[in-house]
């Protein structure tokens, strides 16, 4: 009895097997997309674009298909940023890279020192964009990226429910906290990613310094030692920002309204707007009081970046130029703006009365003319990696900061060395 | 301890387990309806202020979630029985059989498991596109089906391996081949074990995220962990859906591991057959 | 609609399927039944036929990869009739769709591994390989680097190997422990077993990025629940404060721990249904036999149920212990995003930084190579005690 029934059993799982194990070989039959009239895209914009880019692209589709009669078709994969990283380089190790990635410009020196990214200088007039933002993506004397957007610089932003202006030096913001947490039932006064390298960047440009000269790494220096003095007494002298606050963690506590400001970058914007309504107001990271200079953010702005092989077929390259031109034209730059709050690279675009007349542009534009353009070497690669480690040494005591600075400046230098260009 | 008090302490200490275990859901639940996309919070309620199920519709309508889901179980179930039924076979040939290579196989099936994943990728994009696997389920479930099999063998192995050769030895003096054997008699006594590395095949192969990264690359055919994944941005990450995706997606397991209790504590056990 | 599937797409898959399971249940069927004819060889080469011919013809699929396992199960078969004596060859027939699918899977990487780990595949020379196709051989230098160059600013390989030792061995520790004790609480509950298991698998169940994510709020010095219990905990009772307990900067102090305690909680409940399958093989009988001498339930425990879940959870516990080993998910996700600390980077982690921040493919490979090696070391030592031959 218990054999037959069992046996039966077999013969159902053998067959549930065998059943499952096939339709592999119908589902899906699409065709890996490497003709020429497939254009794959890998990007790694947050959720919210997403829409954004597929209408673009349906819009381009349409409008290609009224000029040249053909039909294209388009791929959309996402990838986070790091991993982005990853696959770009072994896809293009493996040579089926994708046709076009949108990258922020950081990560375009390994591809370009790789030799995985074409050199666009001489297919793209890049007079028609803003000078820092292609600044940014220009390596060797060379431009690597067509511009998308201008910015992806962090900025002040705050609670207007708290205080109505946003301050203009560091003595004043920290004054309005001393008086004022209290009464708000606030938890903390500013809140940013301390961990992030990132955020560290505009006080040390405010001190006077910056992490690359001439792409030499400068941190062993005595402005970066003021800063990480500044950083370290915000946390732990004054109490002014929040302990082991990252990103997701600053964001939750200014949504929260626990703390009056935050310093963030553009791609924040719209979110903020859209819950905080009225209530939501921006503002120039304020000036060092200590240094009697502003802080300077790092400027760079979201690219699009043509991977190599593209170039020997030329049919598709002329269709993705097609593509990159339409997408940054004015019209598109304008509605980029209206959509994503995202400053236009074209300059054009940014000059037009839409993106002038934006109180939000407006302070994001003076802010963007107070940083200075992401280096894009990629030494870079070395520097936040270092300084991300050092830097988290410090702000937990666990290393003074004249040996860090040390440390770092000489942690780097082998690391470059390392990676022997 | 005496009779009454025993259980009591047995259902405290499970219960307790069960609280830490199912916590960190509750909070993730928390999360999935809390409006903003937070995914910390400085407030410990269950409930947030302005809860919604919002994240919920939104994942619905404005995802191919339902694709993704029902992608994964396709790849997920052709996997788990493709790898169970693999690995049942071969651990049958290391369990029974003395042949040359047994020692060496065993050792491979663990060496196989100890190259660092991350390193796989480069590789995998040579392999992929000289096999023309890129956009296809072939190649992911022969990949998820094999990368199991090293715990599904040993696991399988051992279990045979408490199995008396009488049992089988019996059988074949009935007439039955080795294979039949196998079949009529190891099988059915082995369902706690299959249904294990039935459950380790099926959760392996639900979350892998690497080889479909590099395998799939159009959003209709994706599996949920790369479907997800298109909600997090480089800073900004749709936590509210992300979270109410990540509940969504747990509940499948959850059935399955319920369902298989039944194989788990089946009377097929070797007591009730040696008593 | 386009979220779903239009009719004829199911329809049309629905066929797909069946026609598939015909295909391969008359593989399996002529696989095992036919071995041991004279003539098996024919089949693997008529599929081999119908894979190349008729789905290329028909263009559905990429045919390779069934024409790869067409071509090795043939080798295999000419193996077993050619070297096989007397009819031996069902054990090699078992394995052997085992075997084929784990070196297409891995053979190739790990050949291609060993291959980088003796060049010099860097940012620099990428242009080159990709031209060429050649690298230069640098023989055993990436080797010697990644003993003298440290693969992190601040710790060197050998303290790498010393947390990864601990990483490893108290995640497995505790992993086999909770599962044991969880186990062996859940055999002895009548009512309601399934329902406490369907719940205690849920760390197991949920997809790792959020639990980790959320568990890593937990900890946070501030917000997190762990620290805000242990201050109710102390103002409940204060003279605790006096036993050393407090509020702990976990993140920012003891990453590593935090670390470990989330990955014990993730790891539990895969090695409680482990055990708990092999305390289902485990007769009734020899319990009863027990009680009748008069064993108390440690004595049982310990000669009775101990040995007999060693085959089962001995397996577990060595593949337990290369997982954990080369682990990076939880590290990353709780201290790659909170400002890159080093403090808790093991061998693996350290690894993917040298290979994707720094582009240096050969000496990750030359790395990996390492890690594979001392993995060997620590699996062998270790079958050795649990002799694999039985």
């Amino acid at each position: 009895m218990l054999l037959t029934e069992s046996k039966m059993k077999n013969k159902i799982s053998f067959l549930t097997v065998v059943f499952l194990s096939i339709f592999m070989t119908s589902c899906l039959n699409n065709k890996p997309a490497n003709d020429t009239r497939s254009i794959v895209m890998w990007e790694m914009e947050d959720a919210y674009v997403a829409p954004f880019i597929d209408e673009i692209i349906t819009n381009f589709k349409k409008d290609y298909f009224k000029k040249h009669g053909i039909e294209l078709n388009f791929t959309r994969a996402h990838y986070q940023t790091e991993d982005l990283r990853q696959q770009f380089q072994a896809a293009s190790l493996a040579g089926v890279p994708p046709d076009i990635i949108i990258s922020p410009s950081d990560t375009a020196g390994i591809y370009a020192i790789s030799g995985f990214i074409l050199p666009l200088d001489k297919v793209f007039d890049f007079n028609l964009y803003n000078k820092p933002v292609v600044e940014a993506i220009t390596l060797d004397n060379k431009v690597w990226g067509i511009p998308i957007s201008n910015g992806n610089h962090l900025m002040l932003m705050f609670n207007k429910k708290f205080i109505k202006e946003a301050p203009k030096t560091t003595d004043e913001l920290f004054k309005f906290c001393d008086n004022n947490l209290k009464k708000y039932n606030l938890d903390y006064c500013l809140a940013f990613d301390g961990g992030e390298p990132f955020w560290l960047m505009p006080w040390l440009g405010g001190f006077g310094g910056w992490p690359l000269d001439n792409n030499k790494p400068t941190l062993n220096t005595p402005e970066m030692k003021r800063t990480l003095q500044f950083y370290h007494d915000l946390k732990f002298k004054y109490k002014y920002i929040p302990p082991e606050c990252d990103y997701n963690c600053m964001d939750s506590l200014f949504k929260e309204g626990k703390v009056p400001f935050i310093i963030n970058g553009d791609w924040a914007i719209s979110s903020y707007s859209e819950q905080f309504k009225e209530n939501f107001g921006i503002g120039l990271i304020p000036e060092i009081s200590e240094a009697h200079r502003y802080p300077t953010p790092m400027i760079s702005g979201r690219y699009f970046l043509l991977s190599s092989p593209i170039s020997s077929n030329t049919e598709k390259f002329e269709i993705v130029k097609e593509f990159v031109k339409f997408y940054t034209n004015k019209e598109n730059q304008i509605k980029q703006f209206k959509e994503l709050k995202r400053l236009p690279a074209l300059k054009e675009a940014s000059m037009s009365k839409e993106v002038l007349s934006d109180p939000i542009a407006k302070v994001s534009m003076e802010q963007i003319l107070k940083g200075k353009p992401m280096p894009m070497a990629y030494e870079m690669r070395a520097v936040w990696d270092t300084v991300r480690n050092y830097q988290g040494l410090v702000m937990t005591n666990k290393m003074s900061i004249d040996e860090a600075t040390f440390k770092m400046q000489k942690e780097v230098e082998r690391k470059i060395k390392e990676m022997d260009r | 301890m005496n009779k009454k008090l025993k259980p009591f302490f047995l259902h405290l200490f499970i219960i307790i387990a069960v609280i830490i275990a199912t916590y960190p859901l509750i909070r993730i639940f928390s999360v999935s309806i809390r409006p903003g996309d937070r995914i910390i919070s400085t407030d410990l309620s269950i409930i947030p202020d302005g809860a919604s199920f919002i994240s919920y519709i939104k994942l619905f309508k404005e995802t191919y979630f339902l694709r993704w889901i029902f992608n994964s179980l396709l790849i997920t179930f052709a996997t788990s029985f493709i790898g169970v039924s693999l690995a049942s076979t071969a651990a049958y040939a290391f369990s029974r059989y003395r042949f040359v290579g047994k020692k060496w196989g065993l050792q491979l099936l663990l060496l196989s498991q100890m190259i660092p994943a991350g390193m796989l990728i480069l590789p995998l994009y040579l392999m992929i596109m000289k096999l023309n696997l890129i956009n296809t389920y072939l190649g992911m479930v022969i990949a998820y089906s094999v990368s199991s099999l090293p715990f599904s063998i040993w696991i399988l192995k051992g279990y045979y391996d408490t199995i008396p050769h009488s049992l089988e030895e019996a059988a074949m003096v009935d007439g039955a081949n080795e294979l039949q054997a196998f079949y009529r008699i190891i099988l059915p006594l082995s369902t706690p074990a299959l249904s294990i590395t039935f459950l380790f095949n099926f959760t392996t192969a639900w979350n892998e995220y690497l080889v479909a990264r590099v395998v799939l690359y159009n959003p209709q055919n994706y599996t949920w962990t790369l479907g997800l994944f298109e909600l997090q941005g480089q800073f900004i990450t749709q936590w509210g859906m992300f979270t109410a995706g990540s509940i969504i997606i747990t509940i499948p397991v959850l059935l399955i591991f319920l369902y298989s209790s039944k194989w788990l504590v089946s009377g097929l056990t070797l007591g009730s057959v040696k008593g | 609609m386009e979220y779903l599937f239009t009719t004829a797409n199911v329809i049309f898959f629905v066929i797909a399927v069946l026609i598939s399971v015909g295909l391969i249940e008359l593989y399996f069927y002529l696989h095992f039944k036919l071995y041991d004819k004279k003539y098996y060889i024919i089949i693997p080469v008529l599929s081999l036929v119908f894979f190349g011919v008729v789905i290329s013809f028909l263009n559905i699929y990429s045919t390779k990869i069934l024409i790869y396992f067409a071509i090795w199960e043939m080798f295999f078969s000419y193996l077993c009739v050619r070297y096989v004596k007397g009819k031996n060859y069902l054990p090699y027939m078992l394995i052997a769709p085992a075997v084929i699918g784990l070196m297409m899977l891995l053979l190739y990487p790990f050949l291609f591994e060993i291959y980088l780990s003796f060049t010099d595949l860097k940012l620099t020379t990428i242009m080159q390989w990709k031209e060429t196709g050649k690298l230069p051989f640098v023989g055993l230098k990436q080797y010697i680097n990644v003993f003298k160059l440290p693969p992190l600013s601040e710790t060197t390989f050998w303290q790498l190997f010393g947390r990864t030792l601990l990483w490893t061995f108290s995640n497995v520790f505790f992993h086999v422990l909770g599962g044991l004790l969880l186990a062996l609480m859940l055999i002895e509950i009548k009512n309601l077993r399934g329902v406490y298991r369907m719940f205690l698998i849920i760390p197991w169940a949920m997809p790792q990025v959020v639990a980790v994510l959320s568990l890593r709020g937990e900890f946070h010095s501030e917000y997190g629940f762990v620290n805000i219990m242990i201050k109710k905990l102390i103002a409940a009772f204060p003279f605790l404060t006096q036993l050393g307990i407090g509020p702990v900067n976990w993140l920012s102090d003891h990453p590593l721990l935090t670390c470990t305690l989330i990955n014990i909680w993730l790891g539990i409940p895969f090695m409680m249904v482990v055990i708990l399958g092999g305390l289902q093989s485990i007769s009734q009988s020899y319990y009863d036999a027990a009680t009748i001498d008069g064993a108390s339930y440690l004595q049982k425990l310990k000669y009775i149920t101990l040995p007999l879940l060693k085959p089962v959870v001995l397996p577990a516990i060595t593949l337990g212990t290369i997982w954990t080993f080369n682990n990076i998910n939880i590290i990353y996700l709780v201290t790659g995003q909170a400002g890159g600390t080093e403090r808790a980077d093991i061998l693996v982690s350290a690894l993917y930084k040298a290979a994707f921040v720094y582009n240096r493919y050969s000496y990750s490979a030359a790395f990996a190579m390492i890690i594979f090696v001392i993995l060997f070391l620590i699996t062998t030592s270790y079958s050795k005690m649990i002799k694999v031959d039985n």
